[in-house]
């Protein structure tokens, strides 16, 4: 096996393992997988918390009702 | 460091005002409700750093919909330093209402007045002097799309932002003023902070107050006991409503003024809308549009020039050497037609990555066999041939694009809501669905705009039907394919039949959830119509940029861990024997591990046309439709890796069209099989990305029902496509099936009918009422 197959080896590996970890690192970070790109999305903000906002505005509400 | 909110009414400019103060690249959009969530960003002109938050538009602080929720509790719970209220001049009356009641809350504001360059167009005025004087509160003109008057708006807003405010409301002259008063007297004494707003809200009987104070909602019924409005009997949220309408049109209308003291008459948007938005001409007008915008995208044959002429000569027959660099890249504008530019842009990168191929092609030569296999077949083949659709792919969105900002998207979401509401939705839930076309993700966090929650799952459950950017190399290519090898048709055409095999899907199956499971009654649709304007290009350009960036991105990573992935797989068999011979050729590939799997599920997709019928390799349609799980891009990818081997020998070109061909070739699959292998890939369940969206934006229990229903409608209708293309009789057995069906759902709702509208309903009455209100004001519907 020559120097250069070797070398095609490694970079393969490394690839496919570099996506399948940076996609569990995302995961872990709450952020998505899509091609979207951010800047051209509107849901950029929802997409990172990975939360609905209904269920943001009820959380919200329940700490509003103990601060009077 | 301090934070300053920017709210106002939808479409008013907060998100052009936010690009401008931050420096983002905020996605922009002519039509109310683009912004669903906050966005945060810094401003650091100024004497000190301020953060400014974005906040979704909103029309009045009674929240309805998850995104006016989120408005509501940052100004009253994260306690801004400053509230910039932008304000669309061209509209005062309607977005001084949001303002009144913002002014009712203990925090420093600044009002801005946005689009002067539309009033100033228009050649009328208004007066900011006189306006600051009325309200109280700073007020300054600017134009967000010019960047005029916004060093003088922020100046103004850190000056304001040093005193802290307290809150002032116009209902002292109004019948429940007193009522306020108390509540407000009450609210203090409990140390509630901002209780003047809170007093009003809770004079109006907003649920959220009545939750949050139960003690004093008997002061509320009471007052309510002894109450009687002429018009709005005890509703006292359309009393204060009222009563904030008549004091804006008493004391600040009198700041606009008119060109010439001239009334109303029709502006160039009105005049284009009587056109645009007729009750008859307006759909076949946007079916015009959307053929026009396929055919400049897909058609091999501009205008139909070649058709009509009976034929143009070939550059072969025109007696050039087709061999010729000169004559190939001649080849890319016109060979025997002239091609769309969609398709001259994907003919010129094609060409440019032949040339990448025949390089590297020429590297491998004297290495390895399994180098050239993996390197030119394996990669190159699967990555360039999702590489190849960049063209076509940001063409089609540049025409959406123009679409959309021009304010024509908006129009369309009108024009259907009358066809929508027949089959149980509004039209509103048409702008995510269009949004779709994109991408699924930012489509599905959009629906958070719409109210009820079943037409909310319903919307969500369509949405991947709009085929979105990653699906489309797989309709072009196929598409292509078809034209190619059976010379069935026009790509542009079939493309677009597909498109509207996706619509006419999600229309059917959003009546048939609408009927069954998800039966309720249709939200009020009340939308404001933006003017009309002409897109910004840098506007285009950065969508353009971001769409290519992400999709580049993803064929090199993604796509290309998948390709190295399926060209291993496909390459050694159980007893990791490596299948390729010394010619590089992968002569046994149905031996290997894939081809093992893609045997096993291949029975699965029999009915479907590309199944056990197909041969040798008949499983690649199969493994394909699974990779294609992961991104859908990966369908293309897989044919890309594979068609090689197949054939036997190296694929000549990179397009993805050519190896579409070679599979065809290869597997001998028929047209109603590739149709249906279209549409079961455009149908089924979205890419990973899209699933763990919808998850987390459906309601609780809906997303395993969800998963089962992408399968099971991409299923039925690929085979109905597959069964009636290859024995036409076939037809018949599916109208009875279908007759019945509709005759079993009629019989069903008879004998259980829909409950009557309950709280959460009367409150979208309550809230089309609000909004109708405000149409009148100067909301065009």
């Amino acid at each position: 096996m020559t120097w250069y197959e070797i070398l095609i080896i490694v970079a393969a590996c490394l690839i496919v393992v570099g996506v399948i970890v940076s996609g569990i690192v995302r995961k872990k970070q709450g952020k998505s997988g899509c091609d979207c790109g951010c800047s051209s999305c509107s849901g950029c903000a929802g997409c990172s918390s990975r939360k609905p906002a209904a269920k943001k505005g009820e959380q919200t509400t329940q700490h509003t009702q103990q601060s009077p | 460091m301090k934070q300053f909110a920017l709210a106002g009414n939808p479409n008013s400019g907060k998100t052009t005002l936010f690009n401008l103060l931050t420096g983002s690249t905020a996605y922009v959009g002519n039509w109310p409700g683009v912004t669903v969530d906050k966005k945060v960003g810094t401003y650091k002109k100024g004497a000190e750093p301020v953060q400014i938050v974005d906040l979704p538009g909103i029309y009045s602080l009674s929240p309805y919909t998850p995104e006016e929720i989120i408005s509501r509790n940052f100004i009253l719970e994260e306690k801004p330093a400053c509230v910039i209220n932008i304000v669309d001049a061209t509209n005062l009356e309607r977005n001084l209402y949001l303002t009144t009641q913002l002014i009712e809350i203990d925090v420093p504001m600044v009002i801005a007045l946005n689009m002067m360059d539309e009033v100033e167009k228009s050649g009328d005025a208004v007066d900011a002097k006189m306006l600051e004087k009325k309200i109280g509160l700073p007020v300054v003109a600017i134009s967000a799309l010019k960047g005029t008057g916004i060093k003088e708006l922020m100046d103004r807003a850190i000056a304001v932002s040093k005193q802290p405010r307290e809150g002032a409301t116009v209902l002292k002259e109004s019948p429940v003023a007193h009522l306020v008063q108390d509540v407000a007297i009450a609210l203090r004494a409990q140390g509630v902070e901002a209780p003047l707003f809170h007093a009003v809200k809770l004079s109006e009987s907003d649920e959220i107050e009545t939750k949050m104070h139960p003690e004093l909602v008997r002061m509320v019924d009471e007052f309510k006991a002894t109450f009687k409005d002429d018009v709005f009997g005890t509703d006292l949220e359309a009393v204060v409503a009222d009563a904030r309408y008549k004091y804006i049109s008493a004391n600040y209308s009198t700041a606009y003024q008119k060109k010439n003291g001239k009334g109303e008459k029709l502006t160039r948007s009105d005049r284009a809308d009587k056109v645009l938005t007729h009750r008859v001409w307006g759909i076949p007008i946007f079916i015009v549009i959307l053929f026009a915008i396929f055919h400049l995208t897909f058609a091999e044959d501009l205008f139909y020039i070649s058709a009509m002429a009976g034929g143009l000569p070939t550059l072969e027959e025109l007696g050039m050497d087709t061999e010729n660099g000169a004559v190939t890249l001649l080849a890319c504008f016109y060979d025997g037609a002239v091609f769309s530019p969609g398709v001259i842009l994907t003919n010129l990168l094609n060409w440019v990555l032949e040339w990448i191929n025949v390089l590297a092609d020429m590297a491998c030569a004297n290495a390895a066999p399994w180098v050239g296999s993996f390197v030119v077949d394996g990669v190159l083949g699967g990555v360039f041939a999702v590489l190849g659709f960049i063209p076509q792919i940001l063409t089609l969105f540049l025409f959406f694009s123009i679409l959309e900002d021009s304010g024509y998207m908006a129009r369309i979401a009108f024009i259907l809501d009358r066809i929508f509401r027949r089959f149980g939705l509004s039209g509103r839930a048409f702008m995510p669905m269009v949004m779709g076309f994109g991408c699924s993700l930012p489509a599905m966090i959009n629906t958070r705009t719409l109210a009820d929650d079943k037409e909310r799952t319903s919307t969500v459950r369509v949405i991947p039907f709009f085929s979105c950017g990653a699906k489309l190399p797989i309709l072009t290519a196929v598409a292509g394919a078809i034209v190619a090898s059976a010379g069935v048709g026009n790509a542009d055409v079939i493309t677009m039949c597909m498109y509207l095999l996706g619509i006419c899907t999600a229309i059917v199956t959003v009546i048939l959830m609408r009927s069954t499971t998800m039966r309720g009654e249709v939200p009020p649709f009340i939308m404001e119509l933006p003017a009309y304007h002409a897109p910004r290009f840098s506007s285009l350009m950065i969508h353009l940029w971001d769409k290519t960036k992400h999709y580049v991105k993803k064929a090199f990573t993604i796509i290309l861990a998948s390709t190295i992935v399926i060209w291993f797989f496909s390459s050694f068999n159980w007893s990791w024997e490596f299948l390729i011979n010394e010619d590089g050729d992968n002569l046994r590939m149905s031996e290997s591990i894939l081809g093992s799997l893609g045997m096993l599920i291949q029975p699965l997709f029999t009915p479907l046309g590309f199944g056990s019928q197909l041969g040798e390799f008949g499983w690649v349609f199969a493994v394909a439709a699974i990779t294609g799980l992961v991104a859908k891009e990966n369908v293309i990818a897989t044919f890309g890796t594979l068609a090689a081997a197949i054939v036997g020998s190296v694929i000549s070109t990179e397009d993805g069209v050519e190896e579409v061909v070679a599979m065809i070739e290869g597997t001998g699959i028929g047209v109603p099989a590739l149709i249906a292998f279209i549409a079961f890939n455009m149908l089924t369940i979205p890419c990973f990305a899209a699933c763990a969206t919808a998850r987390a934006e459906l309601p609780k229990g809906k997303f395993r029902w969800t998963l089962l229903f992408w399968l099971a409608t991409s299923y039925i209708v690929s085979m109905m496509i597959y069964l009636i293309g290859s024995w036409w009789w076939t037809a018949f057995i599916f109208a009875v099936l279908i007759a019945a069906a509709i005759a079993a759902i009629v019989l069903w709702n008879r004998k259980h009918p829909i409950a009557k509208a309950g709280a959460g309903s009367a409150g979208l009455e309550e809230n089309a009422l609000r909004a109708e209100a405000a149409a009148a004001k100067g909301v065009r519907k």
